[in-house]
């Protein structure tokens, strides 16, 4: 292959009247918006590296037919387009050019290549790679070039060449070469001696990236000691007393936070200062998330697959069942925050497709939490700005679900400085699969049986992806291996999923799962359970390139792989279906009913797994925890008239936490698949924010379900209790605005914590563990007053950055989400304040509650103070009793607009309703401002349960007595006026213009530069 | 006429709009199947036992080398003939978002007499530089020979698109289409009366992508094949409205039907 050339293929968009070079536009536009830098203009030229024998003329068909659109772009094959004097008369003075390090996916080659083969199908040894060059003019003349090319490309995983001034006046481009994967040396599997001292053990351990304890080392140590163990092990040709690599890598991928959630099985001794409680917790996740929700199965039908599968299932109608799952990507979304993101949300739609016998992805919830976008304090070494992770991550998120035809329909975006050291992305999908198959299985259980064939599905497997589960295990530091990063392959899934889907009708499939977090080892492993073992030859497994060794191919976690178990008689068909759709499908193994896990290479055996031991044999961590409440400064409130309460209310909306994220979320694709009932905007300039998405997935019919979420990190500053009562009661109430059936709600725990487990790098760990007992306590309550099981969750426990010697630990967060039915979407309420004479009423109670409130937190930024004590609290049965009577008055048509009071308060809440009807009104607050409760409070208070609804004014008294019992306050009527007010006993309290707070919401978050 | 109009929805390569393409065919009456490119590339399937292709929206091949091209060359090399054939015996085509910037990308829009499958106007970037999904509305020309638009006004769709700027270089080509009516929908301002559709550029966000003209689809002359960057099947219920919520419809059938309606009634009289 060495003598094979390499042609240099150069594209550049025709500038013609009419026609731009966006690409450029959109570097020059970035810069301007994130960095403040002017640039004159950008021009962009797209290169190809084809490394294949072509004759001229075929190369000239290449560019003719492939590479270049004939009507736009101007192309050139082995001549760069710069020495071109009629297309750029000035030389640039700087040109940039980024292209992927070797190995990384490279999503824009592997489409061309394809492309090649239509072409020239005998050419089945080409290679591709593409480059980026940017061409600047009229650059700042004190602007360093070298910061400029980091600006372009993430060093993680691309590379640049640079040419500067001087090197441009004399026609020097920069250049790169072709990326050639290094050659990888097949190494043996290595035995690991564990008779050893405990401290080597540990050395073991850490040098491994294996993210084992002590104890757990010495679990491993003791399991190879066992004389049957032994016998078995010499048996099949293994070392006797030490494990293989390949079982070591596999254990502590099995055994790993990420995978076995160990935090949330541990033993816990925790103590309460204010109480004096002293108690023990075997188990938060089985003492409060599945008891609860066991308990719950008990009174429903519809609980249909809860806590084993990768995702819940729950039935919707007779023939459909819904399932979902969220998952985060924090740690590879720091490193790489398009492609951390991007295998985010295509690894949960891979946990959709591998539940049950396989579920279609209908629907993305996106949630994210990042350092403040124009963040302009000290960034430690390493770490990127937020708003390049904002980017970064979005752009990830977007392709991942746009490209997949999957719709966003619902999301969040949380700011907050300490998220700047781990941002957190939340990646959620749900699925809908059939009740039952045509064959008559029951499509959310799999049946999987001994002899069965394994397939591998989808990717091959390459040293992209290795660790990952473990170092997610792991604090992010500045030694975070680039193995760990990957970038997803959104088209290789899409067709995978097709033909998944087609196999599951077919009935081809027994079992399925994805191949995420460890890779074969976890996938493989985890179906093995259910025959009771499986042997699996990774000699036959595909590669991205030769060479790898046996515990890299176990535990790689290259992308867009599901794992298959096929019967026998159903291999002809199912590997007809995988050529039909260009889907790579390997015979890899097969099920057994061994009570072992056993890996071979070729003939030779390198890896006994007895199954019991890989998945009960992880020793239960003991934790401490301890309880203190945090006592912070009240805030101190200015004292303000009508104009400057009007000020405040602009500030709170041009907060990044409040501001309209509409740029962003515009991008999503929110309404493939044509279901979209209730969308992210609404209102008359489709502007105004929806609470919940509502879809009707079965084209024609109008049956319902619901998606919405809560998040509040803020809170646990003061209780992480009510934080997490805050966050569930918030995607409840949003599911309530767009007229949910409480009958049927379901939930998801996604959290996301500082490592809680005190040692000497965390002394705070008891009490970020209390946090978490209390978080744990708040959701069996709060769940369980709702009738809402949570179905399916994760955590992330490990999010602290170390760098430049500073920790910086994320607020502890959960993120909620609800998944609820809806009888019939004609029914469906949307935010936005419909018509002049509507009547508006708030409904719940507020209080004196504006601890950690939004604007808490910006008083406290701007004069000081503190962020306050009262939290607000949570009343399950007032709420409950509320959001029964509204859904109830909903779906007689009652109710013509609701919207969710929470963040910001009835003052953003009311703003927001205007927005929608582009009409001002003015707001009566007699009556919920009493000696109890402040002005502040009822203007700026995120007192939980409460919702802003209108109301047509012939349907006022019936609405009333639809709420008889409980807190109802008539508030004013829709109006078209220019100024919103507020008035308490007549006097103005806050005026502000409407279309000021407008340009303030829209403003802070439109990184565009277009309005 | 004929009893039951067949309609071919292709799909694979991620293409991803093919499952609700195929329900609004058959909310219309049809009998719609998806049928994967390779079913046709392999000769398991043929057009000739259709009466409509549909090209549906999607990222097919993500993209990559310009939005359609490469799913364009699969079908222009792959399955030239039949594809020349299906045209050139008076069927119908429709591309619909990526299924139009394939059908451009081939050379089968604005096309030919010849049906020769040159390409003579291409789809790029959106001026803003980035995908969106926003509510537009549509008007369309009332002169046009195209079928599947007969007797529309204006609708309210949704586009979803990145690269959707509709642009040729040659500006006697525009005139030549608008001439004949192959310039057959326009992004228009829904506060001017109808109707409004002119050659003037609207501004961000009334014309989502800067097209030429405002140019929204078009169709080859025949008026059969036609192709569009917004999604009319994305709007087949009143529910799915952008702004139902406010207008509190009579529900039923949403504002997009009426193009496939169109085309499966003329299929039914004329094939």
């Amino acid at each position: 292959m060495g003598d094979v050339p390499v042609h240099l293929i150069e594209v550049t968009p025709r500038e013609l009247p009419g026609l731009q070079d966006t690409r450029g536009e959109s570097i020059r536009s970035m810069l301007a918006a994130d960095h403040n830098l002017s640039v004159g203009k950008v021009r962009s030229i797209t290169g190809y590296q084809v490394k294949a024998n072509l004759s001229p003329s075929e190369l000239l068909q290449s560019l003719q037919d492939l590479f270049t659109d004939p009507i736009i772009e101007l192309g050139t094959a082995n001549k760069s387009l710069l020495d071109d004097k009629s297309l750029f008369p000035e030389p640039p003075e700087l040109a940039i050019m980024v292209g992927f390090k070797p190995g990384v996916t490279d999503n824009a080659a592997q489409a061309a290549l394809d492309g090649f083969y239509t072409l020239f199908p005998a050419q089945k040894d080409a290679q591709i790679a593409t480059t980026m060059t940017y061409l600047f003019w009229d650059v700042p003349t004190d602007t360093d070039a070298v910061w400029l090319a980091k600006t372009l490309h993430n060093q993680m995983i691309e590379r640049a060449a640079l040419a500067n001034t001087n090197h441009c006046s004399n026609s020097v481009w920069p250049q790169l070469s072709f990326p050639e994967r290094p050659t990888v040396t097949f190494a043996p599997p290595a035995t690991i001696d564990l008779e050893v001292s405990n401290e080597k053990l540990i050395e073991i351990s850490e040098e491994g990236l294996l993210a084992l304890n002590l104890e757990e080392m010495q679990a491993v140590q003791a399991h190879y000691r066992d004389p049957d163990i032994q016998a078995a092990r010499k048996a099949l040709g293994l070392p006797m007393t030490a494990p293989t690599d390949v079982e070591l890598e596999c254990l502590a991928q099995t055994w790993s936070e990420h995978c076995s959630h160990k935090i949330f099985a541990a033993k816990i001794h925790h103590v309460d200062t204010e109480t004096g409680e002293d108690s023990e917790i075997n188990s938060l996740f089985k003492t409060h998330i599945m008891q609860p929700t066991l308990d719950m199965q008990k009174e429903v039908d519809w609980l249909l697959s809860i806590f084993h599968d990768n995702s819940g299932v729950i039935e919707w109608t007779d023939d459909w069942s819904l399932c979902i799952k969220a998952e985060t990507h924090n740690s590879p979304s720091a490193l790489d925050p398009f492609g951390g993101a991007m295998t985010g949300i295509v690894g949960v739609n891979r946990d959709i497709l591998g539940t049950g016998l396989g579920a279609r992805p209908i629907a993305n919830m996106d949630v994210f939490c990042f350092g403040p976008p124009d963040y302009d304090g000290d960034l430690p070494g390493g770490l990127f700005h937020p708003s390049r992770v904002l980017r970064g991550v979005h752009a990830g998120i977007r392709a991942g679900g746009n490209e997949s035809g999957i719709p966003t329909v619902n999301g969040a975006i949380v700011f907050d400085d300490r998220f700047i050291g781990k941002p957190l992305v939340y990646a959620g999908t749900v699925g809908i699969m059939p009740r039952h198959l045509p064959d008559g299985r029951e499509s959310h259980d799999k049946t999987p049986s001994a002899g069965d064939i394994v397939y591998m599905l989808g990717g091959r497997v390459g040293s992209d992806g290795i660790h990952g589960a473990t170092f997610s295990s792991l604090e992010l530091t500045e030694e975070s291996p680039s193995s760990a990063v990957q970038i997803g392959d959104p088209i290789t899934q899409k067709k995978m999923i097709d033909m998944v889907l087609e196999a599951r009708d077919a009935g081809l499939i027994q079992v399925i799962t994805d191949n995420g977090a460890g890779g074969l080892s976890s996938s493989v492993g985890e179906m093995a359970e259910l025959t009771g073992g499986a042997e699996l030859n990774l000699a036959v497994v595909p590669l991205k390139q030769p060479g790898l060794s046996s515990w890299e191919i176990l535990v790689s976690e290259s992308q867009e792989r599901m794992t298959v178990g096929v019967s026998e008689e159903n291999i002809p068909a199912f590997e007809a279906l995988a050529a039909l759709h260009e889907v790579e499908a390997t015979a890899v193994g097969t099920f057994t009913n061994s009570g072992a896990f056993i890996v071979k290479h070729g003939e030779k055996t390198v890896a006994h797994l007895p199954m019991d031991f890989m998945h009960d044999g992880c020793p239960q961590l003991n934790l401490e925890s301890e309880w203190k409440q945090p006592v912070h400064d009240e805030p101190k409130y200015p004292k303000s008239n009508a104009n400057d309460m009007g000020k405040i209310l602009e500030r709170i909306l041009a907060r990044p936490n409040v501001a309209s994220k509409e740029w962003w979320v515009r991008q999503y694709d929110h309404e493939v698949i044509a279901q979209s009932v209730i969308k992210p905007f609404c209102g008359v300039n489709h502007d105004a924010p929806g609470d919940a998405a509502v879809i009707a997935p079965l084209h024609g019919d109008t049956r319902g379900a619901v998606v919405s979420c809560g998040i509040v990190p803020r809170y646990s500053d003061i209780d992480a209790y009510a934080m997490t009562a805050a966050s569930i009661d918030e995607a409840v109430r949003n599911a309530v605005c767009v007229g949910v059936d409480l009958d049927k709600i379901a939930g998801l725990d996604n959290f996301c914590w500082p490592d809680p487990i005190e040692s000497e790098k965390t002394p705070d760990g008891r009490f970020k563990l209390a946090q978490l007992v209390r978080s744990n306590r708040a959701l069996d309550d709060v769940c369980r007053a709702y009738n809402l099981p949570c179905i399916s969750g994760k955590d992330s426990m490990k999010n602290d950055a170390k760098l430049d010697g500073k920790k910086i630990s994320i607020p502890p967060t959960l993120l909620y989400t609800v998944l609820g039915d809806h009888q019939d979407v004609r029914k469906a309420v949307s935010s936005d304040f419909k018509d002049k004479g509507d009547q508006i009423y708030l409904l719940g109670e507020t209080h004196q509650e504006l601890g950690a409130s939004e604007l808490s937190y910006m008083l406290a930024e701007e004069t000081g103070g503190g962020i306050g004590n009262d939290v607000p609290q949570i009343d399950t049965t007032r709420n409950l009793t509320l959001y029964r009577a509204l859904t109830s008055a909903m779906s007689k048509g009652l109710v013509r607009s609701a919207h969710d009071c929470s963040d910001g308060g009835l003052a953003t809440a009311v703003a927001e309703c205007c927005f929608g009807c582009d009409g001002a009104t003015t707001i009566n607050l007699d009556g919920l401002v009493t000696d109890n409760t402040d002005l502040w409070a009822v203007m700026f208070g995120e007192s939980l349960g409460r919702i802003l609804v209108s109301v047509k004014p012939e349907n006022t008294s019936e609405f009333e007595s639809a709420m008889a019992g409980n807190a109802v306050a008539h508030i004013g009527t829709v109006d078209d006026k220019k100024t919103l007010q507020f008035e308490l006993e007549g006097e103005p309290v806050l005026k502000a213009s409407l279309s000021k707070l407008l340009h303030s919401w829209k403003d802070t978050l439109n990184m565009g530069g277009e309005h | 006429m004929i009893d039951t109009v067949r309609v071919a929805v292709l799909y694979g390569f991620g293409i991803n709009c093919d499952h609700e393409t195929k329900a609004v065919f058959e909310m219309a009456g049809a009998e719609a199947e998806r049928i994967h490119v390779n079913e046709l590339v392999n000769g398991d399937k043929d057009l000739a036992d259709y009466h409509i292709m549909a090209v549906p929206g999607g990222f097919s091949f993500g993209d990559h080398l310009g939005s359609g091209r490469l799913l364009g060359n699969r079908l222009r090399f792959g399955i030239r003939e039949m594809v020349q054939d299906f045209v050139k015996s008076g069927k119908l085509v429709i591309g619909i978002c990526n299924g139009f910037q394939v059908l451009v990308k081939m050379g089968l829009l604005p096309g030919d007499e010849e049906v020769s499958l040159s390409q003579t106007a291409s789809l790029t970037l959106n001026n803003t530089g980035h995908y969106e999904d926003r509510w537009v509305h549509l008007e369309f020309d009332p002169a046009s020979p195209c079928v599947w638009t007969k007797g529309l006004e204006r609708i309210r769709v949704p586009v979803r698109h990145g690269e959707g700027k509709f642009v040729t270089t040659i500006d006697a080509n525009l005139d030549e289409w608008a001439e004949n009516g192959q310039l057959v929908v326009r992004y228009v301002d829904p506060n001017d009366a109808y109707p409004s559709a002119g050659d003037e550029s609207l501004p961000f966000p009334i014309c989502p992508n800067a097209s030429m003209r405002n140019i929204a689809g078009v169709c080859d002359p025949t008026g059969r094949v036609f192709g569009l960057m917004p999604h009319p099947e994305a709007n087949h219920s009143t529910w799915l409205g952008a702004t139902w919520t406010r207008e509190m419809p009579e529900h039923g059938e949403g504002e997009g039907m009426a193009i496939f309606h169109n085309a499966v009634n003329f299929a039914k009289e004329n094939l």
